[in-house]
């Protein structure tokens, strides 16, 4: 089948950083992708790239198969206009720091993108919220102001406001990093449930066991470059390459660590 | 002190009081002419493309750094000799005083959507909303709840700037009380009903402020 998501020699610089070094990536419709390693590796601005907020100087970036991302400083096409608009909805992202309107309750956090930017009337944009918040369990809440939440259900309430764009690939840059332990559980079965309806998902986290569960494929990631992609019970099991190895053994004896004490 | 006699005055008090409503008036006219053009300048001077941010700035800071009562002076006095064009005295007043405290309103605005969190921005972005309806929908009633002290500090220090159009002979407040107390040889008790009448028009803004103020703080809790 076809790439939803393609990479080619994506290349991203912050002054003299290399932040991406070349990389290459597909991801197919349905599959779920966990993209792990250390902090720094670039995981979060891969993500940020495949989303379009961020530049890149080279490569390609195509969303089923069409380009919408090119170096800047590459010769040849650019992404048209039309192609990135009817593009625009295909891709849900949701943040470490949740992002909430915090001005908007949360069903108008939901509505908000679907009213104005699909075009769909309040009743509708608001039926079509309900029924995600009831899917993530926040029917409750709709009309809660961000701040009255936990971080587990502000988490939620983005997961069910970037789905109301109908998002053919779901972006998750490290989405339980700033929760607290007892609250990681609620998001990370959300997000479970979304693989399973069939959603793409390309995944940052540090959340091995869920990496483990989740994943079609496991990419480890150092200095900005791919070091290897493996379905999870080969990449945590037998790592081919010594730097996934390290980077596996440091995490596993920290969370042993924290186990015992 | 103690001879305050307010007696004849208050013969003047409906011209008094038609001073007070052109005050208003003039006031109304150029914050709401300083709110629209401020806000245009502040998302010139944000929007960090040199076409636009620089025409702001310059603007900014020419109208923030020369006297308000020059200005009015050479739109009312310039504007006809230079371009043929003449506003009268309120509108020249009206536009002067607009003119200048969209400078003041454009740095609050500036600084207010600047403080709104980037990553709102990106949020927004990645639902597919357009520059436009992440300002209206996103960004600006986040910002507004931040600049309300300093917007309504600035519509207060405007409507006493009003006073400043009684130099071109605009009969608002001030310079009906001066004629007044030219008259009735009490400068100090018609002055005094006139810092009163300037309490009386301001400080229902400053509750109205408080009470929007207080209103958004009660939204997001």
């Amino acid at each position: 089948m076809d790439s939803l998501i393609v990479l080619e020699q994506v290349t991203k610089r912050y002054g003299a950083d290399t932040v991406l070094d070349r990389v290459d990536l597909a991801v197919a419709p349905g599959q779920v992708v966990v993209v792990i390693g250390p902090s720094g590796s670039g995981k979060s601005t891969l993500l940020r790239c495949v989303a379009r907020l961020e530049e890149i100087q080279h490569g390609r970036i195509l969303i089923d198969g069409k380009l919408v991302l090119r170096g800047s400083q590459d010769a040849g096409p650019i992404p048209d206009a039309a192609t990135l608009r009817a593009l625009r909805n295909d891709i849900g992202m949701v943040f470490q720091s949740f992002n909430l309107f915090p001005h908007l309750t949360v069903l108008e956090n939901v509505t908000l993108a679907p009213r104005r930017v699909m075009g769909i009337s309040s009743a509708e944009a608001e039926s079509l919220a309900i029924e995600l918040l009831t899917r993530v369990g926040l029917e409750d809440k709709r009309d809660a102001y961000p701040s009255r939440l936990s971080g587990g259900q502000q988490q939620r309430a983005a997961i069910a406001r970037a789905l109301a764009m109908h998002p053919r690939v779901m972006l998750f840059d490290e989405v339980t990093s700033a929760l607290d332990p007892e609250l990681v559980g609620e998001v990370l079965k959300t997000m479970r449930g979304l693989a399973e309806r069939g959603m793409t998902m390309l995944v940052v986290t540090h959340e091995m066991g869920f990496a483990r569960d989740i994943a079609d494929d496991v990419i480890f990631m150092d200095c900005g470059a791919i070091v290897e992609r493996a379905p999870p019970d080969r990449i945590f099991v037998e790592p081919v390459e010594p730097r996934t190895r390290a980077f596996l053994e440091r995490l596993l004896e920290r969370e042993g660590g924290s186990r015992r004490t | 002190m103690s001879d305050f006699q307010f007696g004849r005055i208050v013969e003047y008090l409906p011209d008094l009081i038609n001073g007070a409503w052109l005050t208003l008036w003039l006031s109304l006219t150029s914050v709401a002419m300083g709110l629209v053009l401020g806000l245009i300048l502040a998302l010139a001077r944000y929007s960090g493309r040199k076409l636009f941010a620089w025409p702001a700035y310059v603007y900014i800071e020419f109208f923030r750094t020369t006297p308000p009562l020059v200005q009015i002076i050479w739109l009312y006095y310039g504007l006809p000799g230079i371009f043929g064009v003449d506003l009268g005295a309120f509108g020249a007043a009206a536009v002067a005083l607009g003119l200048n405290i969209a400078a003041f309103f454009a740095e609050i605005f500036r600084a207010g959507i600047a403080g709104v969190d980037r990553t709102q921005w990106q949020a927004a972005r990645v639902l597919g909303l357009d520059w436009v309806d992440t300002l209206r929908f996103v960004i600006l009633p986040q910002a507004a709840r931040k600049v309300l002290p300093p917007t309504g500090t600035t519509v207060i220090y405007l409507i006493k700037g009003t006073a400043l159009a009684s130099a071109i002979g605009t009969p608002e407040l001030l310079r009906v009380g001066q004629l007044v107390a030219n008259e009735t040889f009490r400068p100090v008790e018609t002055l005094t009903i006139v810092a009163i009448a300037y309490f009386v028009l301001t400080y229902p803004i400053a509750l109205a402020f408080h009470a929007l103020e207080r209103r958004f703080a009660a939204d997001r809790a």
